[in-house]
């Protein structure tokens, strides 16, 4: 599913994200990225979605070669992840139930199916008494859920969850890695991000990357790291 | 497809929030570009009916033939059949000297005392002849090579000059439809890459969610089009107040200058307004979007 190797990203203004990243991720993986902030998680994740390319060195997603000349299947790509972005990026002056249908809406799904759909994500975050509410009106926490609805109800092969668990209380945050631990499939890869190591300490199962100052560890845990 | 019809709801409700988002700045965009298209529109009119009245004058075209006075009636048969033989030339018809005063009387009308000043009749006899205009130099030509011919009086110089007008309403008319097109491409490129700066976080968001191109940017090109075509509207809605109100002015005058009819004018130039302001709307916007990637 994703292959790295050797990969480097160094930003414009010469920071060094990330430095000789191998990793490779196999469909139905779960993987927990770990690292304190400013380590390169959320590096690691634009490399995945191809919203910044490797400086240096080979990454593949889904056979997809991530190269910038490449940028229009990059696009094409990303309709098959399911992304929770560290902010949200939710559309505002719309309701949840909006934002979770707008992320299906170019995906070809058929069209009698995509509000029921949504509603059906929404409820599984335990938000489907929200669905008419405007984003805007959600609580930090409501809005990470209407987040994670908008990338599961998208049925993707990969969900990238960045820092899901940010700024939620031990009970809301164990609650949401529940959610998407529960969505891995033999299809579907799971990568979340946090920096909250103390809530992964329990985890049985998973691959866990360690990022410190751009360089990975990768250690195994359970079957389900392969 | 299916989901492109799926989608319309949602590309007509996200045009219409692009549209409100901005919404004075686009107010002033429509009624920009109906002044725009209205002025174009009058230009155009004033070019069709001008085109219009050298059209019936030149079908009336007509020039008179002054033969030598010693000249008697078989001759002067022989004269007409032999003017009519000439290429380009339609009809020819002997005007007598008491038919020429006549007509004199009737066009000086109540001023017709003014004849009774001279004792014999002045006027002379003529020849009245039909030609084809485009023809006339040639016909001028062969007329002058007629021995019994004296003297020809035409309106070529009449005609020459309405032609010249035309001429300078056609380049005005055509410079009028390239400013006009530039700047309503310009005004609505500019409107649309407003409206995607404004929207750069959706945008940005969908670009990460893998929405194509044409999903993110029609709304944006609906967006232009609605600007275009009311303004169209506008415009189309102004001159039709002012063709109105420019043939009731016109009054009895209406009877002697041969106008175009109202209702086919009006037509002619509300759906050359409405076309053009949609082609140039589809244009604007395409321009708007591409330049803004
Ligand atoms: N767009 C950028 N331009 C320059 N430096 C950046 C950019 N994004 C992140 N960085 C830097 O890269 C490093 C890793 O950042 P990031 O991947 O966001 O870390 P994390 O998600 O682990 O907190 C940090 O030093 C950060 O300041
Ligand atoms: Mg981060």
């Amino acid at each position: 599913m994703i292959e790295a190797k050797g990969v480097f990203l160094t930003y414009g203004d010469g920071t060094e994200a990330l430095k000789d990243v191998n990793l490779k991720i196999e469909a139905g993986e779960i993987v927990y990225v770990t690292g304190p902030s400013g380590s390169g998680k959320t590096s690691l994740l634009k490399l995945i979605m191809g919203i910044e390319y490797p400086t240096e060195g080979y990454l593949k997603v889904m056979g997809q070669n991530m190269v910038r000349e490449e940028a229009s299947n990059i696009r094409r790509l990303r309709r098959r992840m399911g992304p929770v972005f560290q902010e949200f990026k939710l559309i505002r002056g719309r309701t949840a139930l909006e934002n979770v249908v707008l992320g299906m809406r170019f995906l070809g799904f058929p069209p009698k199916m995509i509000r029921e759909e949504a509603k059906t994500a929404l409820e599984r975050v335990g938000l489907g008494h929200k669905a008419y509410s405007l984003v805007e009106k959600l609580s930090w926490g409501e809005s990470q859920r209407v987040a994670i609805a908008r990338a599961i109800a998208r049925k993707p092969a990969l969900i990238l969850a960045d820092e899901p668990t940010g700024n939620l209380d031990l009970k809301n945050a164990l609650n949401i890695l529940e959610i998407l631990t529960s969505l891995r499939d033999e299809r579907t890869s799971v990568i979340i991000t946090t920096h909250a190591t103390h809530l992964i300490e329990d985890v049985e199962e998973g691959k866990f990357v360690r990022v410190d100052n751009g360089i990975i560890q990768v250690e195994r845990r359970g079957v389900l790291a392969i | 497809m299916r989901s492109t019809i799926y989608n319309i709801g949602y590309f007509l409700k996200e045009a219409k929030t692009i549209f409100k988002v901005d919404l004075l700045s686009n107010i002033f965009s429509i009624l920009s570009i109906g002044l725009i298209f209205f002025i174009l529109a009058l230009v155009i009119s004033g070019w069709g009916i001008s085109n219009y009245v050298i059209g019936i004058i030149e079908k009336e075209a007509e020039i008179n033939v002054y033969f030598r006075e010693d000249m008697r009636d078989p001759d002067i048969i022989e004269l007409i059949k032999e003017i009519e033989s000439i290429e380009g030339i339609g009809k020819a018809v002997f005007v007598s000297q008491e038919e020429a005063y006549n007509r004199m009387v009737e066009i000086l009308g109540s001023e017709a005392a003014i004849l009774e000043l001279f004792d014999e009749n002045p006027f002379s006899p003529f020849i009245e002849v039909q030609i084809h205009i485009e023809e006339v130099d040639s016909i001028l030509e062969e007329l002058e090579k007629i021995e019994e011919v004296e003297h020809i009086r035409d309106n070529k110089r009449v005609i020459d000059r309405l032609q010249n007008i035309v001429f300078i309403l056609k380049i005005i008319g055509l410079l009028a439809v390239v400013a006009v097109g530039i700047s309503t491409l310009v005004v609505i490129s500019h409107i649309i890459r407003q409206g995607i700066y404004n929207n750069r976080e959706q945008i940005n968001t969908l670009e990460l969610l893998g929405a194509p191109e044409f999903f993110i940017g029609f709304p944006f090109f609906l967006e232009g089009l609605f600007l275009t075509i009311m303004g169209g509207l506008i415009a189309s809605l102004l001159l039709v107040i002012t063709i109105r109100y420019g043939y009731s002015q016109m009054g009895i005058a209406l009877t002697f200058i041969p106008l175009p009819s109202k209702d086919i004018l009006t037509n002619n130039m509300v759906i050359f307004i409405m076309a053009s302001s949609g082609v140039l709307g589809a244009v604007g916007s395409l321009f708007g979007l591409m330049s803004s990637r």
